[in-house]
């Protein structure tokens, strides 16, 4: 008793003041959507959104940003992370800077005449300008800045800013790199050779491609503020744009050490705030960056389009391995984590608070055959021993095994040049493959490796850039089937693979494993597929695909483009150039109660939209 | 000394070159710098390519860029470090600088607990050599020891912080809980206590019950939400400090010392009305290093003034006890903001991260605000380094306790409290402040997976990210801090061991 009694005595003043409120919000449990958003799956359309009901995204299967309407900056934060690398350049486009966790960032500081759709596909943005093609020999391109176009910091987004970015891809014209000393990424300069015809401070300006370049589209959308970089190297704004318009390299090339260095943060932090102002829905002005923890940005008060749902967006650097934990936690809400089994069963046993989007990355996994040396190149086997070694790769079996775990709706992928989410995908696949290796047939196999004059056991070795467990899994999938059809499938992992003297560069495999990550161009796969193609590693030639890829290149028109690539896709099917198995699955992570959080196939990934995320009340 | 000190910092600093050009030659001979760019389908690769070998000088031989960055780096003995770029233009010193920050407030405090609970647990084992204690804490040591970090980080993160944030918001303990969290307590304490089985069950029921009650009275008031020592609690901490310092020095013999103790806690009591105003929100930490330094005055006085003949002990104790209490009065201003704290972060541990980003907010939430932060990470890091310093202190206090002038103490007729406080524990210290000062140096630049699993960028992530890219600028920043600390942490540990022991000076 005495006991009880002096303890009792000690606790008694052991606890501090009411709170004055009783803290309930906190609780995880207010999630009336519950479920039904929980495990939503990308169509078709290789999109999914996090918002249930479909309606205030637009119609289903729009693969466009949704029409929010008129939107007032919610007060509140939502948190994202692409990794552990820290943001450090507002210019992503130099050769230093261009990476992803840079873009995600800076997608939101800038915006352009265009966007990547879930699927691919280019949408415009019509309150930032427009642009037109008015000719198509020479290809003509004129585009048009919205008058209501402004930098946060005033200035109008003008045709000045477009010359920059035009002029910092060292056109030969001006006297190329050395001239000018600008360390770009793009590559503009080399399809547009002349400055774009224009004014300076003009809101138009028109391009002319000296050869007809279909992914013209591709190659103008955002700029960077080229007054900033003019002031930097003590030039009027108008100056700098009348000296590119003028050729003048000497006066060009003093702006290209700040094009360099000056929008770089080596030291994590924005020491002049008003060298980067923002043309997108969020503003570095008044963002708070806290080195190697966070960067959070606050909305830029003069933007002229929809304006962000969510006041503070903030980018948090995480590493991979430690991100689904901070998901689950609330302490980041939305994460595109590594797609792999192990992921998706932990998201989805804590389905309860957390939204999982399952969906086709636009990069896809590939067996090539070595049609230069080896079994299958024409002087041996031939075209017999690579239709038996395509008999016999278990294709579907890979998919359901390796792929379907953690994205059910995964397909085997038919096509080289489009993905099974685009809508033209079925049209060429009709007109090109019959589905004769969709699975594995191992009678037939055999007969065909009669049929090529091989010996079994036929020796092929795979190779692929170690480490990597999903190869490796399919290594030993086709392994276990077409051993029994008369190969001996030999795992040629090298993680020297894409080395100089790896094995695709010396030719050493019979069959390479690797992933192509599509850039949403038309015309950059003749490199692949081309006679001495520079990545035709496996040595591959067939003078109707050369001519059909040349007839692709050269021309603007949709029409021709999906003409050709069904021609193009026919005969790599009918030469097995080699044997597409799968897109690569991807995964999105996010606090439920977020809206419009929506998977994106391109390289953009799930940050597309993200000044449309909001929590919902 | 002089002399020797002088010679142990200049065969350092020898090591310290040697060691830089070797790590130099081995950082850029791991691997090929332009592996990402061969791979690379870019248009102008070439440029790139040509670019970055610009950027890292590797048209030039090793020794020319080793010698490059030896003149940056040396420039630090005139305090203007130069130690270079990354190859994509980040500058070093500023990388060093806030990584050395983070690591360090990462790994002090995790330091400083492993040394105090590894050491005691230590002793401890080694007074109770072989019983159940002893094999429980050699049993949890070797368990401690062999975790794989990144595991238990993992599983830190699920019970310490996600399924805790879920708990506090609506917190309460089953009976089940209460109980177990009972039954610990209780068989902890009896194992150390020891005594024979009749003490030993009583000692176990006494202590059980008194946790489950008060677990259960935590549990009823709502402590969990708004909790706070109270005073009552305050003098219970006050007066169980004064033990233990009697403890480790006269006991309970000398008089005067006992009420000069016991004159200290009511100063305390007084002191804690007095400073309550200042208490409820100091302006920052200068003022509770003020008023830490007028606790060290008062009771130092108290204990001179007490203190008769042995004025040093008894100020001693009464400083320990005056600081004690001081600690605990912190400690109940800052619980007693916890709930105010939980206003503005509803889930209160993040598993990532070192707090909320720009945070400004009263000095109580701030502290909370980097303090919640550091305990899963220092858990880690503590729960590791605890085991080798158990295990060393029990070798190290075993071996003392069997020498020749302990038996000697003990047939003197000294009590078991003055042999193992005075005479043992001194001497089996000796070995110990070698492992600490090498442990320090080597958890400040090891505490890679901890720092990745946590998100914290410290100076093992430069370390790694460097080493990844083959680019030696950071590696070589890293070397200098990690080297740095290993050389001047040996150096310190040397220096302790010639005051302690003559022998070594020569």
């Amino acid at each position: 008793m005495a006991v009880v009694a002096a303890g009792a005595l000690v606790l008694a003043g052991c606890t501090s003041d009411p709170e004055t409120t009783e803290d309930t919000t906190s609780a995880p449990a207010a999630d009336e959507t519950g479920d039904d958003t929980g495990e939503e799956t990308g169509g078709d359309d290789g999109s999914a959104t996090s918002d249930a009901a479909g309606g205030e995204t637009g119609a289903e299967g729009d693969t466009a940003k949704a029409d929010l309407g008129d939107v007032t900056p919610k007060d509140d934060v939502v948190t994202f992370s692409s990794g552990a690398e820290e943001y450090n350049a507002y210019n992503g486009v130099t050769a230093d800077t261009n990476s992803t966790y840079n873009s995600v960032v800076n997608n939101q500081l800038f915006s352009g005449f265009w966007y990547w759709g879930t699927d691919g596909t280019i949408y415009p943005n019509e309150w930032f300008g427009s642009y037109e093609k008015t000719s198509d020999d020479p290809l003509t391109v004129e585009y048009t800045i919205s008058d209501e176009a402004v930098w946060s910091d005033g200035t109008p987004v003008t045709a000045n800013d477009y010359l920059l970015d035009w002029v910092s891809t060292n056109p030969e014209s001006m006297g190329g790199a050395e001239a000018l000393g600008f360390n770009p990424v793009g590559t503009t300069a080399q399809y547009v050779t002349e400055a774009p015809e224009t004014e300076p401070g003009s809101k138009t300006f028109t391009v002319t491609y000296p050869e007809p370049y279909p992914d013209w589209e591709l190659l103008i959308s955002s700029a960077l503020p080229s007054h900033v970089a003019a002031e930097q190297a003590g030039l009027e704004p108008d100056a700098l744009a009348q000296a590119i318009l003028d050729g003048d390299a000497e006066t060009v090339a003093t702006v290209a050490e700040f094009w360099n260095t000056g929008w770089l943060f080596p030291d994590y932090q924005i020491s002049d705030e008003s060298l980067v102002p923002s043309s997108g829905p969020y503003t570095l002005e008044g963002s708070t960056w806290e080195s190697g923890q966070s960067l959070g940005l606050v909305p830029n008060e003069s933007f002229f389009g929809p304006a962000p749902a969510t006041a503070n967006l903030t980018f948090r650097f995480v590493a991979p391995e430690a991100q689904v934990q901070a998901l689950q936690n609330g302490d980041i809400n939305v994460i595109e984590p590594q797609a792999t089994v192990d992921t998706v069963t932990q998201l989805e046993g804590m389905s309860d608070t957390i939204g999982i989007l399952k969906g086709d990355e636009m990069t896809w996994e590939h067996l090539d055959f070595n049609h230069g040396t080896g079994v299958f190149s024409n002087d041996e086997g031939g075209l017999a021993a690579r239709e038996a070694f395509a008999l016999c790769v278990p294709r579907q079996q890979i998919v359901q095994n390796l792929i379907q775990p953690i994205n059910p709706e995964a397909e085997v992928l038919n096509l080289r040049e489009k993905f099974n989410f685009m809508p033209d995908y079925q049209e060429v696949v009709d007109a090109a493959y019959d589905g004769r290796y969709d699975t594995a047939d191992i009678e037939a196999s055999k007969a065909k490796l009669e049929e090529a004059g091989l010996t079994a056991p036929v020796e092929v070795r795979i190779a692929y850039s170690a480490p990597n467990q999903r190869r490796t899994d399919q290594v030993a999938a086709i392994k276990s089937s077409c051993d029994e059809a008369g190969f001996n499938i030999t795992d040629a992992a090298d993680p020297k693979m894409f080395e100089p003297g790896g094995p695709l560069d010396t030719g050493d495999y019979e069959v390479a494993l690797f992933a192509w990550a599509g850039s949403g161009q038309i015309a950059s796969g003749a490199g692949i597929y081309q006679t001495d193609g520079p990545q035709n590693y496996g040595k591959y030639s067939n003078e109707e695909v050369d001519a059909a890829w040349d007839t692709l290149a050269a021309s603007t028109d949709p029409a021709v483009h999906l003409e050709q690539t069904k021609i193009i896709e026919k005969l790599l099917w009918d030469d097995l150039f080699g044997i597409p198995v799968f897109a690569h699955p991807g995964v999105v992570g996010y606090d439920n109660t977020l809206e419009n959080v929506r998977h994106n196939s391109t390289q953009t990934g799930v940050s597309w939209n993200a000044e449309q995320w909001v929590r919902a009340n | 000394m002089l002399q020797f000190i002088v010679r142990r910092i200049a065969i350092s600093s020898v090591v310290l070159l040697m060691g830089s050009a070797l790590m130099f030659f081995a950082t850029i001979n791991s691997g090929d710098p332009l592996a990402d760019l061969r791979e690379s389908n870019a248009e102008n690769r070439d440029q790139l390519i040509a670019a970055r070998r610009a950027n890292m000088n590797l048209d030039q031989p090793w020794w020319q860029r080793y010698l490059t960055w030896l003149v940056g780096a040396s420039k630090c003995l005139v305090l203007s470090c130069d130690l270079g770029t990354t190859r994509n233009g980040a500058n070093v010193n500023t990388m060093i600088v806030n990584a050395a920050g983070a690591s360090l407030r990462l790994v002090t405090l995790s330091v400083i607990l492993a040394i105090v609970i590894g050491i005691a647990l230590g002793v401890l084992s080694a007074i109770r050599q072989y019983s159940g204690f002893d094999y429980s804490i050699t049993f949890l040591a070797f368990l401690f020891f062999s975790l794989p970090v990144f595991w238990a980080a993992v599983l830190l993160k699920d019970f310490g912080a996600i399924r805790f944030n879920n708990w506090i918001a609506d917190p309460a303990l089953s009976t089940t809980a209460m109980a177990v969290v009972a039954l610990v307590f209780a068989l902890l304490v009896a194992s150390v206590l020891g005594g024979d089985i009749r003490r030993q069950a009583l000692t176990f029921l006494v202590t059980g019950a008194a946790v489950f009650g008060a677990v259960f009275a935590f549990d009823q008031v709502g402590w969990w939400r708004r909790p706070a020592l109270g005073l009552p609690l305050i003098l219970v901490g006050a007066l169980l400090a004064l033990a233990f310092f009697l403890t480790l020095t006269v006991g309970l013999s000398q008089r005067k010392i006992v009420v000069a103790g016991l004159v200290t806690v009511a100063a305390g009591l007084v002191a804690y009305f007095v400073t309550a105003p200042i208490m409820a929100d100091p302006s920052g930490w200068l003022v509770i290093l003020g008023l830490l330094a007028a606790t060290v005055v008062v009771s130092g006085a108290i204990g001179w003034f007490f203190g008769g003949f042995e004025r040093k002990l008894s100020m001693f104790v009464t400083i320990g006890t005056g600081v004690a209490f001081g600690f605990l009065v912190f400690m109940d201003r800052l619980l007693r903001n916890w709930g105010a704290f939980l206003e503005i972060k509803p889930r209160p541990i993040s598993t990532i991260g070192s707090g909320i980003p720009q945070f400004d907010d009263t000095f109580w939430a701030e502290i909370f605000d980097w303090g919640v932060q550091l305990i899963l990470p220092t858990m880690v890091l503590t729960l590791v380094s605890i085991a080798g310093y158990s295990r060393y202190t029990r070798a190290s206090m075993l071996e003392t306790i069997n020498q020749d002038y302990i038996r000697t103490a003990r047939s003197k007729g000294l009590s078991d409290r003055v042999v193992y406080s005075k005479h043992a524990l001194r001497n089996a210290l000796i070995p110990i402040t070698t492992i600490v000062a090498f442990d320090f140096a080597s958890l400040l630049g090891g505490a890679v997976i901890t720092e990745t699993i946590f998100g914290w960028k410290g100076l093992g992530a430069v370390f790694r990210d460097g080493l990844n890219t083959v680019d030696p600028a950071p590696v070589m920043g890293y070397y200098l801090v990690a080297g740095g600390a290993a050389v001047i942490m040996n150096m310190l540990a040397d220096i302790a061991y010639a005051f302690l022991d003559p022998r070594i000076r020569r």
